[in-house]
């Protein structure tokens, strides 16, 4: 991820050059924001098989689905890091690096959530009775909706830089931001719903009830990070 | 002349060469790396672009500079009588820039050609008042102080510039939703612009001697307006029977953009190269001018303009330099800066461009690399490029502060060593 170059350069004659316009070029951090994102959009596509599978007792399958999770979060943290290792003080971006850095962080926060979740669904084998499967399934979908609607936004971040954070551009950015508020509201909505029915079930042993809304309020802090990162990429629009 | 006369400019003239080679090897480099890394000229027409307009720019307008270096900063007036050790000085001068600038080169220190040529001359008349040999007046310190100053003044104009192009690039065109409409329409007044802006101030401000010298300011400007009007006409035209292929996607509609504006940056590489040779090719030849209108007349003549045989000489030193070793430069040069996109180039060389021309006009030896540098940086002010690194910023205000000592106390050791031995 460094500039720094390979020392294994083969043309070691044409290293030996006056060129500050060299020097002053960095490698984007951008592209490892956009890398981190892509997981992100890879990691949610798991989370709604992965949910049904629990639901149905496929239980092999839904293990697949977590150690795919599993993965991909440690990949996302590996970029994570390398990004917060290769953004030093003197360098200047188009954004504060302190809104990059958040929007890194939120966008971490949704991964990590997601691999909770993961791991929250392989701690017991709850039978899931249908009603509850269904909201559970609709909660699922709403959140990844949410988190999909800002992977849209971020990967706008390609726009927004070559614009220059053109006014066009930025309306654009912000108009999908809003979406992300609106999914993460029907999300809650369904998240209601969702937890009013799990209080008050009948069928349900109380260990699973725990079990469920624990669950179901991971899932919805991805949903809520989700918003959040919305909010830092908005704060990077500001002027 | 006797065989140690023709000795002693046989010798300037060699190392004079060596000088303008290195330039056409290093610091072109720098001017035609945007156009490269941008994907607005391959390799090879950068080559072309560059030979021809740094030759150009060194043969029309390059004994204005020249003039400072060969007279402006130590007065060779004060020679009268002493003519030999004003020849010496002036190559001790020439040796002790061309030594620094090949160390520079060698470690990768940003060091320009300007400085170490101006500390040379600079370090060669503080010896000659040392020594006595002329009054403490010969320098002229008023002059070195202006040509300091540019050094840290052009960056910063270059950087207004710049930036101030590519917030008119940026407000006319990026921010529109329909950014390729835009373009079609403000570009031809871009290159309108671009043109009248540059030929003007070039005929106006020619050198005495220079082929282009003696056309009045109406003429000139009235010149610079029919051939911008013509390039207006060319590039209105062309746009005009542009029709892309329907863009999809955003990144398609600023291709397309993007596209556009190499024909722009291929405008401004030309002036960068341009306004380059005009102010570097004093460097090598600034001092050789002075030796050789001493030995060849045998006494100090301050009256006499900028020989045109130096000038070809110094640019074919350069056009040489650029395609012996500057190619590999500019290569290494065009891909590590691959980042940057015709619009961001168009911009930082438009505001390197002007800047270097004005310096020229000014008779001032500014480092174009770091005009360059400057121009860059305030394209990313206006928030055009994703990330820049202002380690080089420290780097070249170090630079500012100990290139004139190193050169001088180097020319002045040779000077004290010529003296010694002769």
């Amino acid at each position: 991820m460094a500039k720094k170059d390979n020392p294994l350069k083969p043309d070691k004659k044409a290293e030996h050059f006056r060129a500050p316009v060299t020097g002053i070029f960095r490698r984007s951090p951008f592209e490892g924001l956009l890398d981190h994102a892509s997981k992100v959009r890879e990691c949610i596509k798991c989370l709604s098989p992965a949910v049904e599978y629990f639901c149905d007792g496929k239980y092999d399958k839904m293990d697949d689905m977590v150690k795919k999770i599993s993965e991909l979060e440690r990949e996302a943290d590996q970029i994570k890091g390398n990004l917060r290792a290769h953004l030093p003080r003197f360098i200047f971006l188009p954004v504060k690096r302190g809104d990059f850095l958040m929007l890194l962080r939120e966008e971490d926060a949704i991964l990590d959530y997601a691999e909770d979740v993961a791991n929250l669904m392989t701690m017991r084998h709850t039978q899931v009775p249908k009603e509850i499967k269904k909201e559970l399934l609709e909660h699922t979908k709403k959140v990844v909706e949410t988190a999909e609607a800002f992977e849209n936004a971020v990967v706008n971040i390609k726009d927004l830089l070559e614009t220059s954070f053109g006014k066009s551009e930025r309306e654009q950015t912000k108009r999908m931001i809003h979406r992300v508020h609106r999914k993460e509201w029907e999300a809650d909505q369904v998240e209601a719903r969702l937890s009013r029915k799990l209080f008050n079930s009948k069928e349900l042993e109380p260990i699973s009830v725990i079990h469920l809304l624990k669950i179901v309020d991971r899932m919805d802090q991805i949903a809520n990070h989700a918003e959040n990162a919305g909010d830092w990429l908005r704060a990077m629009l500001a002027r | 002349m006797d065989p140690f006369t023709w000795l002693l400019l046989a010798i300037a003239l060699t190392i004079a060469f060596y000088m303008a080679w290195n330039i056409g090897a290093n610091d072109v480099a720098n001017s035609m790396g945007t156009s490269v890394g941008s994907g607005a000229l391959t390799l090879k027409n950068a080559i072309i672009v560059a030979a021809i307009f740094e030759f150009l720019g060194a043969v029309l307008l390059g004994a204005h500079v020249t003039d400072t270096v060969r007279k402006g900063i130590v007065d060779p007036l004060a020679f009268t009588g002493n003519e030999f050790n004003f020849v010496y000085g002036m190559m001790a001068a020439l040796l002790a820039a061309a030594i620094w600038i090949t160390v520079a080169t060698f470690y990768g220190y940003p060091i320009s050609t300007s400085q170490s040529i101006v500390g040379g001359v600079a370090g060669f008349g503080f010896a000659a008042i040392a020594l006595g040999q002329v009054s403490s007046s010969t320098v002229h310190l008023e002059v070195l102080g202006k040509i300091v100053a540019s050094w840290i003044i052009s960056p910063l104009v270059g950087a207004l510039l710049a930036y101030i192009m590519f917030m008119v690039v940026k407000k006319l065109i990026l921010d529109k939703a329909d950014p390729v409409r835009a373009t079609k329409k403000v570009v031809p007044f871009l290159v309108f612009f671009v043109f009248l802006v540059i030929i003007a101030a070039v005929l106006i401000k020619a050198p005495k001697g220079s082929i282009i010298y003696g056309i009045t300011p109406e003429m000139s400007i009235g010149t610079a307006l029919i051939i911008a009007l013509m390039a207006f006409i060319i590039g209105y035209l062309y746009l005009f029977k542009f029709k892309p292929k329907r863009a999809r996607s955003d990144m398609e509609k600023y291709g397309h953009v993007e596209y556009i504006f190499v024909y722009l940056q291929i405008i401004t590489a030309c002036a960068v190269a341009f306004a380059h040779g005009s102010n570097d090719v004093a460097n090598s030849i600034g001092p050789v001018a002075a030796i050789y209108s001493t030995l060849i007349s045998g006494a100090i003549e301050t009256q006499t303009v900028v020989p045109l045989g130096l000038l070809v000489l110094g640019g074919v030193g350069i056009v040489i330099g650029l395609s012996t070793w500057g190619y590999k430069v500019i290569k290494t040069i065009g891909e590590k800066i691959a980042e940057i996109t015709p619009t961001r180039g168009f911009s930082a060389e438009f505001g390197a461009a002007l800047t270097i021309l004005a310096c020229s006009f000014m008779k001032l030896p500014v480092s174009t690399s770091q005009v360059l540098v400057g121009a860059v940086i305030g394209v990313g002010f206006a928030r055009g490029l994703s990330a820049i690194d202002f380690k080089v910023v420290r780097n070249i205000i170090i630079t500012w502060v100990i290139t004139i000592p190193v050169a001088a106390l180097t020319a002045i050791g040779i000077y004290l060593g010529i003296m010694y031995f002769v």
